[in-house]
């Protein structure tokens, strides 16, 4: 792994420039300007935001504040889904800085986990880590890890320390020399196209026949929706198409994979735009794929 | 795509449409609700349950007394005169859904829950408790479910109540083995949920076990007691 170090480092210091602003409706002593931060994509919102809640709490009374929740133009911002996801799915089509409201009323019981501490923060991590390793190791890596390992793995989250979190992550991220890679992929596809809040399901690295499984391989399988067919030439007025040409490259495992994305977009060849379709890599190995602000990183 | 494990989906599915059955014939309420794209879906049952002790009912003539009396002044009336009367709102009706969906991560089926009242307040998870009878309280602490949380459902996307389901094969798989050894079938749904589900308020009619074995065409003179005895044995 130590030749993906780069995309590694890449993905967990990526940060969306935000701007918190009070909901209107809420009860203050005076004007509340509104609090600029650069949010960590690997995170969670109620984790990060401790001095989003002070600054505003400063200008309110106790009894006007419960529990806060945010919001993104009328959406409650699910803190359970990690920040970069948030963004991608919501916000990416927009101008920085990313524009969140922050709410302490009214909370949205029907739409949203309540967060009353940390410690929920820590177990819905650990209980999203667990279920990878459930995949990709019948949870032996983890249930072999003490305790002092997994939080360690949370305070690495919890602090923004890279090396503290990787120490450990690369073992959930090894796999005998004798198999070919996991036993299958953790991955989520979210998408707000659908009602469902996401899609997931059981996917091998490798084919039936010894092929190692591709990125177009798992779309074409699991969200076919989503892979365009191959008609070169052809622009959809006013948005990106896709045509993905997958050279074989594996999916998970320590080797340089390679990943072409041509795309057509009518406003011109310098930013290459997923058109409505955001995914989110859930704890998988994939090192081409580099989300960031709708702009997609690739290596030839 | 995936071959059949021992809790693989298409046996839960099977499973379920069985229990399904079953539901229908003694009107449980129990159904099967496809995701939109209908590539899996969900078993789910709801109920309506009035919150003991909430309620008082008018009785006796006396509607003009007020039960808010200023402390200083608080005297116990006297019960032969009337009875109590409280304005009350509605008796609070509670509405139970319980949803049975299937992990593949796990392979094993997975209970979400949630209440709330007729006009949308959901409760805390901590009212739910309070219909739980104690001794299911004390086996839910130190049974082989860890704890239950409040997650996502990963169908509908809302807030739900769940048992955590990572160590249910460990109770399960001993019930499906005793029974494979003595050939009989069992429904592990049956099974499951007739253990996991009362210390979460659901409680299943006993005919479901005998149901259970009569369904794969086994004809067994003791019919439920073995079976009855594996659960009890969790």
């Amino acid at each position: 792994m130590t030749d993906d170090k780069d995309v590694l480092r890449d993905v967990w210091f990526g940060r969306i420039p935000t701007c918190f602003t009070l909901y209107q409706d809420e009860i203050t002593e005076r004007e509340a300007e509104p609090y600029y931060l650069l949010l960590p994509r690997v995170s969670y919102l109620t984790l990060v935001t401790d001095k989003v809640k002070k600054h505003f709490q400063k200008v309110m009374r106790q009894e006007d504040i419960s529990e806060i929740w945010f919001e993104y133009e009328g959406t409650p911002l699910k803190w359970h889904y990690p920040i970069g996801l948030l963004f991608d799915l919501l916000a990416s089509s927009s101008a920085l800085p990313w524009n969140i409201t922050v709410h302490f009323k009214s909370f949205p019981e029907k739409d949203l986990l309540h967060c009353p501490s940390k410690d929920v923060i820590e177990a819905h991590f650990m209980s999203c880590v667990k279920e990878a390793d459930a995949l990709k190791h019948k949870s032996q890596v983890i249930n072999e890890m003490q305790k002092k390992d997994h939080k360690q793995l949370w305070m690495g989250l919890q602090n923004d320390r890279f090396d503290q979190f990787w120490a450990i992550n690369r073992k959930l991220m090894e796999y005998p020399a004798e198999e070919n890679g996991f036993r299958y992929i953790p991955f989520r596809i979210y998408q707000t196209t659908t009602e469902r809040p996401f899609i997931q399901k059981l996917f091998r690295p490798v084919s039936t026949d010894g092929q190692l499984h591709t990125l177009g391989d798992l779309l074409k399988e699991v969200c076919p929706s989503a892979v365009a067919p191959e008609v070169p030439n052809t622009v959809l007025p006013g948005e990106a198409k896709i045509e993905p040409t997958f050279e074989p490259s594996r999916i998970a495992g320590g080797r340089k994979a390679s990943l072409a994305v041509k795309c057509w977009a009518s406003q011109g060849p310098s930013r290459v735009f997923i058109a409505r379709k955001k995914f989110h890599w859930f704890r998988t190995k994939l090192k081409q794929q580099v989300f960031r602000a709708g702009v997609q990183k690739f290596q030839l | 795509m995936e071959e059949d494990e021992f809790f693989g989906e298409k046996t839960f599915q099977h499973y379920c449409a069985e229990f399904i059955k079953h539901s229908q014939k003694i009107g449980d309420g129990w159904e099967w609700r496809a995701s939109k794209d209908c590539s899996d879906g969900y078993m789910c049952k709801t109920h309506f349950q009035v919150k003991n002790g909430t309620a008082m009912s008018h009785q006796g003539t006396s509607a003009h007394v007020q039960t808010f009396l200023p402390v200083e002044e608080a005297v116990d009336p006297p019960l032969d005169d009337f009875e109590v009367t409280e304005t009350t709102t509605a008796a609070e009706v509670i509405k139970y859904e319980y949803h049975v969906l299937y992990s593949c991560s796990y392979q094993v089926p997975v209970l979400y829950f949630r209440a709330s009242f007729l006009d949308g307040r959901p409760l805390a998870l901590k009212d739910i408790w309070e219909g739980v009878h104690e001794c299911y309280k004390m086996r839910l602490l130190q049974g082989p479910w860890d704890t239950i949380t409040q997650q996502e459902h990963p169908i509908l996307g809302q807030p739900f109540f769940v048992l955590h389901p990572c160590k249910t094969s460990e109770f399960l798989i001993p019930v499906l083995k005793n029974s494979r050894k003595i050939n009989r079938n069992v429904n592990y749904i049956t099974s499951w949920l007739s253990m996991v589900g009362p210390a979460v308020g659901l409680n299943l009619p006993l005919s479901y076990a005998t149901a259970a074995s009569q369904e794969e065409g086994n004809v067994s003179g003791q019919d439920s007691s073995i079976e009855q005895k594996s659960l009890e044995e969790h």
